[in-house]
């Protein structure tokens, strides 16, 4: 098994870290976001994640789905079962993403009303993730190498000295203009992050509200994504992880889909 | 009233120089903080319920008015460079200031939901264009198998594919118009571009109206000018008369800059309005002068000057205050800019009369009354000579030898505008202001042959608990809804949550048209719904549903925007509220196209109430000034008439009731009744000078008939001028104040004149007493 390095669910991967880093000495900003993007990773984990939707009125939309995860030899599986609204309930999602260049994620739904499963492709990774304010190119983890980087300067963040890093794309066609982080000089992890738009304006802001050490692991089990345009929030919270339980291949199937996690 | 236009007999150069420095003032005002307001969105009353309501919908929905840009290929938009410049053309769209959070769909943004062997695909149909025509085939070949976007935004022939731009803020610039009609002149060739839409046709709408208007305005002048010269026979007369409209003009423009009320389009009507009627007080007081000055050879300036006042200013006085009366009747309108537009008319007209009375006999005491040509003067004479037996006087002898064929003549013509009446309709439509050759209307037609339609309606569906929209039952009474829309003449298209679950559900089952149906369980519903969310554009999703599934929005496109069309589409619905009631789902409206439709109704009821009022206001005026109801009613016969002729001609010739054409008939009995004013007042003079009926009737007719004629005509002529306006409005508000002029004077000169002379023994008693 290798570790989980790819973006099955980098929202927890932002933050995954060890404990004290040994680097609270200056580095070069693209130093820095490579040692974050390279810490070490749990082999697999299995959580429940509860995602609630703020509007602008400060209405609330609660979803909660089970969901696990884990890589094996280049290949990272995700399934993610539904149990909350209740007339979801034991939908569940497969999703199989390849390391190889150019092969697209494979993925599969399961709709208890159908009693079926049902193969899916879709190229739809641009916009948002489940209608909320997260997109899947955010819960991806961007490898450093795409952005040029700099340190802005440091600040302290809720009680952490960190680097603030403006990265900027190297190429075209990107969503963002550029984005600021919060980085932890003793724990190379990420608080905060500010994405701005294409105009250059303020778009949305990331905020880390909670993290756990589990293990060897600094676990980030709280998120916040605000549009700051829109005023609509995505609060993501992670309860009952388990991390390198050695999940094996055969649960991730399309059997393992119907009967739920 | 009369005293003190008598005690500034005095001081003429004052009463000169301080109108002149009033009229600086109002200049500098209207140069220091003058603004042009072209929003239409101020046009509608914003507390309305029904505004409210759609508009907090259109929130919620996210309902915007929509640009479309229409993209039209010789042979086939699947080619490599096409689907290219789609993309060109959103870019550079997007790149418009204002615009860079706007909603495209296109074939290049739109989502394909496509049924596999084993499941579901869903991907844009292309992201960069294709390097070959392979390529752009498999796009068509895709587009071809989605219901969902064939036909919505690549028309049936593939000929033409669309772009929607969903405006991000309602109201909608000119210069925002101008900058997308230069992209499309850039990007044209080998395609034609074609841009539709309401925003669109608003846009022009607004520019349009004021240009034309402003066109108009000194041609009015100009033709005044010349009819003044005919009439007056003296440049001077004809100075002071323009100079006394053209000041009282800027005194309103004046005033409304100093209030810090913005010009509206309809304001532009304003000087028009003052130009042709504010001429008439001055054409009663020149006919009393010449009629004083052959009557008494030798007076002195201040006899002439005097007696004119004496004789003029009372009925002038009422004639300008049932006039400002009509259009202040205009404030009970719910649309602002209507409101504004009476209130400074009224301040207008009221200062060209003060203006009349103060610097007529100023420039007679200034510069004399110069004596007009011979030729003229002769004429005159001829006809004041004779008061007896001129052409007034035979021609109310002749009324007296027929009266039978003048009452016959008037209920034949009340009967025809009655049936004339019943066929008035309203139209809110703002296409319909558009010549028919126009570019507008031309490429609004090309748009609504090829696709569902350029306006919608949204029917806003709403229930109590949450998650009530998943419920099949209602989906499919949802459904049914939109399969009988689309029976209805001008329905092009609708789009709901049901649109999505058809398409979802086929898809899901390997395209099997069994199952291009309502799911049967909400369960279902719901995960197919996850689903989309999942892989799809969740933000299409919030446009026909809320997130709580409390409420649902079906879009109707129709390919006409009249009132008719919409108001078809409502009676549809409402025809089924029952069945929802059942459901406990309640139905109402929102969008642009139901605004308008409201607006026609407030347009009526304004209407309604301020024609209403005028009459009322009218007949209160002119017994108060005669002392007399029975005198008051007579005065209101010609405008009673002139209302039904209005009205009729209007339901016979199929003009309908629009924002311009609803404001003509309180201002036209406003400006109507003038002629009964004069006169009225002239021949009970005339029975207390003369005591003799005939001759009263006689002298009145011509003295008093004449002055009004040229009153009538110079009014006409003025209003004519707007009949070669390139904007239809502005034609049918020029032509239908004609047709009220000409009604209001030939019922003032027959039926009531007859009327009158029918009361002459009660009116010579009371005059005895």
């Amino acid at each position: 098994m290798t570790a989980l390095k790819r973006s099955i669910l980098p929202v927890l991967l932002f933050g995954l870290a060890f404990a004290p880093g040994p680097g609270a000495q200056e580095k070069t900003a693209l130093a820095i976001m490579t040692a974050v993007y390279e810490r070490p990773q749990p082999s697999d984990m299995s959580a429940t994640l509860t995602m609630t939707l703020v509007d602008s009125k400060g209405k609330e939309r609660t979803r909660s789905l089970d969901q696990r995860l884990a890589s094996f030899g280049g290949v990272d599986k995700k399934i993610m079962v539904f149990q909350s609204p209740a007339d979801v309930r034991g939908t569940s999602f497969m999703n199989w993403s390849y390391a190889e260049a150019g092969k697209g994620d494979d993925q599969w739904i399961y709709m208890p009303a159908l009693k079926r499963v049902k193969r899916i492709t879709s190229d739809g990774k641009g916009g948002s993730f489940m209608g909320s304010d997260f997109s899947y190119d955010d819960l991806g983890a961007r490898h450093p190498s795409v952005d040029s980087h700099v340190v802005l300067g440091s600040e302290i963040l809720a009680g952490e000295e960190c680097w603030m890093i403006e990265s900027k794309p190297k190429g075209a066609g990107d969503s963002y203009s550029r984005t600021v982080s919060w980085i932890s000089k003793n724990r190379l992890v990420g608080f905060k992050r500010d994405y701005y738009d294409k105009k250059g304006g303020l778009l949305k802001t990331l905020s880390v509200l909670e993290t756990k050490p589990m293990g060897s692991y600094l676990m980030i089990t709280r998120t916040e994504m605000h549009n700051v345009q829109t005023s609509h929030r995505t609060r993501m919270e992670f309860t009952a992880i388990k991390l390198d339980t050695g999940i094996a291949d055969e649960q991730f199937s399309e059997r393992a889909m119907t009967k739920g996690l | 009233m009369k005293k003190v236009f008598k005690s500034a007999l005095r001081h003429p150069f004052a009463v000169m120089v301080l109108s002149l420095f009033t009229t600086v003032l109002a200049v500098l005002s209207v140069v220091s903080g003058f603004r042009m307001e072209t929003n239409l969105d101020t046009y509608m009353p914003r507390t309305h319920p029904a505004f409210v309501f759609s508009d907090e919908a259109d929130e919620r929905f996210m309902i915007r008015d929509a640009i479309l840009i229409a993209v039209e290929h010789p042979d086939s938009v699947f080619n490599p460079a096409t689907l290219q410049k789609l993309i060109d053309i959103e870019e550079d769209l997007l790149a418009l200031e204002g615009l860079s959070d706007a909603r495209v769909n296109s074939i290049h943004t739109g989502d394909n939901i496509l049924a596999t062997d084993d499941g579901l695909d869903v991907r844009r149909f292309y992201t960069e264009a294709p390097a070959d025509q392979e390529g752009a085939d498999r796009i068509a070949l895709a587009v071809r198998g989605n219901d969902m976007i064939a036909g919505r935004l690549v028309s049936g022939d593939e000929r033409t594919a669309l772009i929607i731009l969903e405006l991000p803020e309602s109201g909608f610039s000119r210069d925002l118009y101008d900058q997308i009609q230069r992209i499309a002149d850039d990007r044209s060739g080998p395609e034609t571009l074609h841009i539709a839409g309401r925003p669109i046709v608003e846009g022009t709408l607004a520019a349009l109206g004021p240009a034309d208007m402003a066109r108009m305005g000194p041609l009015v002048l100009l033709v005044i000018t010349i009819v003044l010269l005919l009439v007056l026979r003296q440049v001077r007369r004809t100075i002071i008369t323009m100079s006394v409209v053209v000041a009282s003009t800027i005194w309103a423009f004046g005033l409304m800059s100093a209030l810090g009320v913005p010009m509206y389009s309809v304001s532009i009507m304003i000087p028009v309005m003052l130009i042709a009627i504010g001429v008439a007080y001055a054409i009663h007081l020149y006919n009393q002068i010449d009629h004083f000055v052959r009557e008494t050879p030798g007076a002195s300036r201040r006899e002439i000057a005097e007696d004119a006042i004496t004789v003029i200013s009372s009925p002038a006085l009422f004639a300008a205050l049932t006039t400002v009366a009509g259009f202040v009747s205009l404030v009970t309108s719910q649309v602002y800019p209507v409101k504004y537009f009476g209130l400074f008319t009224a301040f207008g007209v009221f200062a060209s009369f003060m203006l009349t009375m103060l610097l007529v006999p100023a420039g007679i005491m200034a510069f004399g009354n110069r004596a007009v040509s011979k030729a003229a003067s002769a004429r005159n004479a001829r006809a004041e000579r004779l008061p007896e037996h001129g052409l007034g006087a035979r021609f109310a002898d002749a009324l007296k030898a027929h009266p039978r064929l003048v009452y016959l003549a008037t209920a034949i013509l009340v009967a025809v505008s009655a049936f004339g009446i019943s066929r008035v309709w309203i139209n809110t439509s703002f296409l319909a202001n558009f010549d028919s050759k126009s570019a507008i209307v031309r490429t609004d037609a090309f748009v609504n042959e090829h696709f569902g339609g350029t306006s919608s309606l949204n029917v806003i569906l709403e229930a109590a608990d949450p998650d009530t929209f998943k419920d099949p039952e209602l989906l499919r009474l949802m459904d049914g809804l939109q399969t009988g829309a689309l029976e209805l003449e001008n329905v092009g298209d609708t789009i709901s949550l049901t649109t999505y679950l058809r398409r979802l559900h086929s898809s899901m089952n390997a395209a099997d048209p069994a199952f291009d149906v309502i799911p049967d369980s909400s369960d279902l519903v719901a995960q197919y719904l996850l689903l989309y969310e999942m892989s799809g554009d969740p933000d299409n999703l919030w446009k026909v549903v809320d997130v709580d599934f409390k409420s649902a929005n079906i879009t109707i496109q129709m390919k006409s925007d009249d009132t008719r069309t919409i108001q078809r589409v409502i009676d549809y619905v409402d025809a089924q509220a029952s069945e929802f009631a059942r459901l406990g789902i309640t139905i109402r409206y929102a969008g642009s196209g139901y605004k308008s439709l409201i607006f026609s109704d407030l347009i009526l009821q304004g209407q309604m109430s301020s024609l209403g009022l005028s009459v009322l206001i009218v007949f209160i005026l002119v017994s108060f000034m005669f002392r007399s109801l029975l005198l008051g009613a007579i005065s209101t016969i010609p405008v009673l008439i002139s209302i039904a002729v209005n009205f009729g001609v209007m339901g016979l010739l199929n003009v309908p009731l629009t924002t311009s054409t609803a404001l003509i008939s309180s201002i036209a009995v406003g400006i109507g009744v003038d002629y009964a004013i004069h006169l009225i007042t002239h021949y009970r003079e005339a029975l207390r000078a003369l005591g003799d009926e005939e001759k009263a009737a006689r002298f009145s007719m011509s003295h008093t008939g004449r002055a009004v004629l040229l009153n009538a005509a110079i009014v006409i002529s003025g209003f004519m001028v707007m009949v070669f306006s390139v904007f239809p409005p502005n034609r049918q508000v020029g032509l239908l104040v004609s047709l009220n002029m000409l009604t209001a004077f030939l019922a003032t000169v027959t039926i009531m004149f007859m009327v009158l002379r029918s009361i002459s023994p009660r009116l010579i008693k009371e005059l005895q007493k």
